[in-house]
């Protein structure tokens, strides 16, 4: 009997202390996607009730011009950002772990001081350094195309300034992660390498970058995340012009529900951004973990 | 084979001199250990060897080459680290084949040398397992399998038991023995546990401060210390020291009083004056009650080992006194009794160390 009272007060227990957090998670997330999947089979404006009109609101979405723009230009943005800033982190911090010392603090706060700009400092310098006018950074266009460039309103560079912009950014978190990863490899295993007659380009080949990849995985599924999500850049450089070439799922979320006032149809690009990043994110880490069980 | 042969090496990390004019040879074949405490120079001495660390001044050769400025895997070498140091992604097969892989030795060549290493070290069975599958004692073989299968002129262990329990070190310490009796390779190998050192050395170096103290047979060190340093680290438990003045000489004989009492030392030299400071020390098995003369002491505790037993005492003065008895059960807990050993057994340092033959 007392067994029983005692797992009884045990559940009890449990309960008490996981009930904030789900009462929490039941306000903040789970009742707002419950809504937001409501409001998309609705024409509700952003503020008060709508009508229920079915799949109307997706019907409509995939025959907008927008929405597959959208999807190309994240697509395209994630192939510009994802991989390319995850190389020039593990380049970096190749570099910064061979510094020693107080040169390596400084290169680490150099390399990281991007990252604690809010995007509207980091999108006022960007915007600056590349005016079409003014910019410091126009000589080089000059030089290579022989006239200057209005890259954010130009619908060829629009989209790999804005990821270059990115890179620039947030490249100093992920050189931090790599850092971290890289250390956590014994030295040992180098010197055991050394004896064993490995040449610098083995060490990197055959340890440094197997002992790297659970960190490399994971620095390009949370780049894959966060690029997906892009939108703050793209609002403050272009505004996804010029002619709504470079139009992002966020943004077409932002012009749907506050500038238009489309509640509902708003929601149901938001929906299919969520399962979008769902299901590539998580397809993604599967694949790099067989990835990683065939590398040795 | 080859042997190894140190001369005039020095070491400093900037203004730290860490290795300090070391000359030393391991002969051929031979199973050299250098023990000292921690911080006396040993482990980077053998990273010297293995060239993972520069020379900062002296010779370093190898079966006769010098390889002073050579990289470490051409050397001939081969370590087993502390840490044991295995690939964490590859298997066991592929951690003993990495050298040869790297060398694009052909496969059948690879395959074979690894069987034959697995063999001699009883891992056929774990071969297709991750490091982290296998136990301390497993791991410690594969490191050791590494080594083998690059069939080295030396081996260099790294103070490569400490991370076992006690059981398995004296497995392991066995194992090692037998290993080296198999492949009759030169082998150093580095300890701070002096234990380890009279058990598996052919030759022993003592190290301190970054000199080499005294290097000989486990058996001659252990009798015939040439510094008190030398005589305080080997052996367990240690030697006894007790300090006093020469009261009268005779025969080849110096009579010391101390600790409120006297002991003889016999000398084959010249004998110090009556009235000269002197450090005695004696081993804990010389030492036996005696009815008089001697050093009177207090029993405080009796370590019980069944064949034999340590009493741990104390001397009028304040000094510890460890004295080891045989076949006597009678316990002597909180007795006061007088201990001597025979003169010659009881060996004479100067007071800056230096023993008095």
């Amino acid at each position: 009997m007392a067994i029983i009272r005692n797992k009884r007060r045990h559940g009890l227990v449990a309960l008490s202390l996981i009930l904030p957090f789900l009462a929490i998670f039941a306000l903040v997330f789970a009742y707002p996607l419950y809504e937001v999947v409501r409001l998309s089979f609705t024409d509700a404006p952003l503020i008060g009730e709508g009508n229920w009109i079915g799949l109307d609101n997706y019907v409509r979405l995939f025959s907008d011009r927008i929405f597959y723009i959208s999807i190309k230009n994240n697509a395209y943005f994630v192939v510009l950002t994802v991989i390319p800033t995850t190389l020039i982190a593990m380049v970096i911090a190749l570099a910064v772990n061979r510094l020693s010392g107080r040169w390596q603090a400084l290169a680490l706060v150099l390399f990281f001081t991007p990252y604690v700009l809010p995007v509207s400092v980091v999108t006022q310098i960007w915007a600056w350094m590349l005016d079409f006018q003014f910019g410091v950074l126009q000589p080089v266009f000059t030089f290579f195309t022989g006239k200057p460039v209005p890259v954010f309103k130009n619908p060829y560079w629009v989209l790999p300034s804005i990821a270059v912009v990115t890179i620039w950014w947030t490249n100093g978190f992920n050189v931090l992660l790599i850092l971290a990863g890289l250390r956590n490899i014994p030295t040992d295993l180098y010197e055991a390498a050394a004896l064993d007659g490995a040449t610098r380009r083995q060490l990197f080949a055959r340890i440094t970058w197997p002992l790297l990849w659970p960190v490399t995985a994971l620095v390009l599924t949370l780049q894959l995340i966060l690029q997906l999500k892009l939108f703050d850049q793209v609002y403050l450089l272009s505004e996804g012009g010029p002619f709504n070439t470079s139009y992002v799922l966020l943004l077409m979320v932002y012009r749907e529900a506050f500038q238009l006032n489309h509640g509902g149809y708003a929601a149901a690009i938001s929906l299919i951004l969520f399962l979008l990043i769902a299901v590539v994110s998580v397809l993604q880490y599967q694949l790099l973990r067989i990835g990683r069980g065939k590398d040795t | 084979m080859s042997g190894v042969k140190l001369t005039n090496v020095r070491k400093s990390f900037g203004p730290l001199d860490v290795i300090k004019d070391v000359s030393l040879e391991v002969p051929k074949g031979e199973f050299g250990v250098f023990v000292g405490p921690s911080g006396c120079g040993k482990s980077t001495l053998l990273r010297m060897i293995a060239g993972l660390e520069d020379t900062t001044g002296g010779k370093i050769e190898i079966g006769g080459r010098d390889v002073t400025a050579v990289e470490p895997a051409k050397r001939g070498v081969a370590m087993v680290f502390q840490s044991y140091a295995l690939y964490p992604h590859l298997s066991v097969a592929e951690n003993m084949a990495f050298s040869l892989r790297l060398s694009r030795a052909p496969k059948h060549e690879r395959e074979e040398k690894v069987r034959e290493a697995a063999r001699i070290l009883q891992l056929t069975d774990h071969l297709d397992k991750k490091p982290s599958a296998l136990s301390g004692g497993q791991r410690q073989r594969v490191a050791i399998g590494r080594a083998i299968v690059r069939e080295p002129e030396v081996f260099l262990f790294d103070e490569p038991l400490s991370n076992l329990d006690a059981e398995l070190r004296v497995q392991m310490r066995l194992e090692l023995t037998r290993l080296h009796r198999q492949i009759g390779a030169t082998m150093i190998y580095v300890t701070h546990d002096q234990v380890e050192a009279m058990t598996l050395a052919d030759d022993i170096y003592v190290l301190k401060g970054g000199h080499v103290m005294q290097s000989g047979r486990p058996l001659s060190l252990y009798d015939d210390p040439d510094n008190r340093f030398v005589a305080g680290f080997i052996g367990s438990p240690a030697m006894n020291f007790v300090t006093g003045k020469v009261t009268g000489t005779g025969n080849g004989i110096a009579r010391v009083a101390c600790a409120d009492g006297t002991l003889d030392v016999a000398l084959q030299g010249a004998l110090p004056g009556p009235g000269a400071d002197i450090i005695l020390g004696v081993r804990p098995e010389h030492l036996a009650p005696v009815e008089e003369g001697g050093l009177p002491v207090t029993v405080e505790v009796a370590e019980e080992l069944g064949g034999s037993s340590f009493i741990h005492a104390r001397s009028a003065t304040g000094a510890d006194i460890v004295f080891e008895r045989r076949g006597q059960r009678d316990r002597l807990d909180g007795q006061s009794l007088r201990i001597a050993a025979p003169a010659e057994n009881v060996l004479a340092f100067l007071p800056d160390g230096r023993r008095l033959r």
